[in-house]
């Protein structure tokens, strides 16, 4: 009995984790289209990730939901980026993103790379390899929410 | 962390960052790579924290087919009537995240407007299809293999192809001659061996990887159809020669040099005129003129034969300038000589002088 409900759960852990942990985890990824359509207004879809290849646009999305008994504080989400992974930002002003593996952390804007003995240049997009949103608020029991990034298929 | 501090940090991540920002994805991710995304979440409850939690999903990446097809040197090559293994430069490139072996034909324009602006007017003969074996961009006979396909071409590298074939000798200058490249995606895999052509997935995404053509359209072929093409030509270049010849009378036996007139005895000087019209777009290299005397004259060879002279005037009813440099010879009752290159829009002359019988 105990080992036909050890497989079980080994079946379920690596997808969701829900039955053991108290805030629930889901990673998805999409595939945005722009097409034309017949009156030439360019049009953008969202797609399973079915066929991807170098310059697609993804759209990935982290599902987040506190199902524990208590509040969740000091609640942070980290994303590394896949190498194969260009950043294309996040609409959440509130993320922070990192360009040094996870070294410093800040918006991208206020990020330098150096470019050469003694110079530097912007953080550019590309560059980013984690980004991380900090909750200030605690997450109530119950209570869950979607954080989203772009990134194009290097 | 205070500013300066801070500054501090990101000065001594530099490095690193400097280092790892830019992957080489020229063409981008491998097809049949995974790209696997983890997003964790670390969080405390009641002040403590908790056991970080990870959630991942992967996406396969599918096979993008893209090649490209590009003369080289954005220019014509210039050759001459009747040469033979003449050469055209191509390169095929391999931009898709895959490996590839490419199929490769050559065809040749009918009319048209040809890649350097010209209009296709004659066929090359024998062209045929060589890989820059040694890698030096330029063809060498007999070191350069001939091929049919490219074979495994690995995803974003390219190799040089050379069109070598003949010009018809009957070809005129500014003949023009389109020929056209054409490389096909087909599966690598076995080395020395063409695979299978390729075709794009059919339907629905199927688990493993997918093949999606995302080629540019050609000169012929279209966008998305696995192939590209590129366009070359060949222009003829050739001297425009007319040949005239010219005669005077230097002086006869009764009235010597004032108003000499053609009877016997007299003196007679020949110029044969070779001239390059300002149209031709090549020299002419040695120009032998042979002219086997009327069998009632008699070759003057005290007089010798002059090559090279200058000309002034429209041949035939111009004066031959007597500043030619003694050559040719005479045998066997013909005179024969060589000019030296007579280039564009020049004249040179042969001259030497006959008695009359």
């Amino acid at each position: 009995m105990l080992k036909l409900l050890l497989a079980f759960m080994a079946l379920v852990a690596p997808a969701t984790a829900f039955a053991t942990d108290s805030v629930a985890l889901s990673s998805m990824v999409f595939v945005e289209k722009t097409i034309s359509d017949a009156d030439g207004k360019a049009k953008t879809t969202l797609h399973e990730p079915k066929v991807v290849t170098p310059g697609d646009r993804l759209i990935f999305i982290v599902n987040y939901q506190n199902r524990g008994a208590a509040v969740a504080r000091n609640f942070v989400v980290t994303n590394p980026l896949p190498n194969a992974v260009a950043y294309q930002g996040t609409a959440d002003a509130a993320a922070e993103v990192s360009i040094d593996g996870g070294k410093i952390w800040g918006a991208l804007a206020a990020l330098k790379v150096a470019d050469g003995a003694n110079r530097w240049r912007s953080a550019r997009p590309e560059d980013v390899t984690h980004v991380r949103w900090t909750m200030k608020q605690a997450i109530p029991v119950g209570a869950q929410g979607k954080l989203s990034f772009r990134g194009i298929v290097r | 962390m205070n500013k300066t501090l801070k500054r501090i940090a990101m000065a001594t991540s530099v490095s690193v960052v400097a280092l790892g920002a830019t992957p080489a994805f020229a063409t981008g991710t491998t097809a049949g790579s995974t790209i696997t995304n983890t997003a964790t979440v670390n969080y405390q409850v009641g002040g403590v924290s908790q056991t970080a939690i990870n959630a991942s999903n992967n996406i396969t990446v599918d096979r993008k087919v893209d090649l490209v097809v590009a003369e080289v040197g954005n220019a014509t090559t210039s050759v001459a009537p009747g040469a033979t293994a003449q050469v055209t430069t191509f390169t095929v490139r391999n931009t898709s995240n895959a490996p590839l072996d490419l199929g490769l034909a050559v065809t040749q324009q009918t009319g048209g407007t040809t890649a350097h602006g010209g209009t296709d007017t004659f066929d090359v003969t024998a062209p045929s299809l060589f890989v820059d074996t040694n890698g030096n961009g330029s063809y060498d006979a007999g070191t350069d293999t001939a091929v049919t396909f490219l074979d495994e071409v690995a995803a974003d590298t390219q190799r040089t192809v050379f069109v070598v074939a003949n010009i018809p000798i009957t070809q005129v200058n500014g003949d023009v001659a389109g020929v056209r490249l054409t490389a096909q995606a087909f599966e690598a895999g076995t080395a020395a061996t063409q695979g299978t052509l390729i075709t794009q997935t059919a339907g629905a995404n199927t688990a493993g990887v997918d093949t999606v053509f995302a080629d540019a359209a050609g000169v012929t072929d279209t966008a998305s159809d696995g192939r590209h093409s590129d366009d070359d030509d060949y222009t003829v270049s050739a001297p425009v020669l007319t040949v005239t010849k010219q005669s005077r009378v230097i002086s006869d036996p009764i009235n010597g040099t004032t108003n000499p007139k053609f009877i016997p005895g007299a003196l007679v000087e020949y110029c044969i005129v070779v001239s390059n019209a300002a149209t031709a777009s090549s020299a002419a290299n040695s120009v032998a003129i042979s002219d086997p005397l009327p069998a009632q004259t008699t070759y003057e060879t005290s007089y010798g034969i002059f090559v090279s002279g200058t000309y002034t005037g429209t041949p035939g009813s111009g004066t031959c300038n007597l500043d030619g440099t003694a050559g040719g010879s005479f045998a066997a009752g013909t005179v024969s000589g060589t000019l030296g290159s007579v280039a564009a829009n020049t004249t040179r002359t042969l001259y030497f002088q006959v008695r009359i019988n």
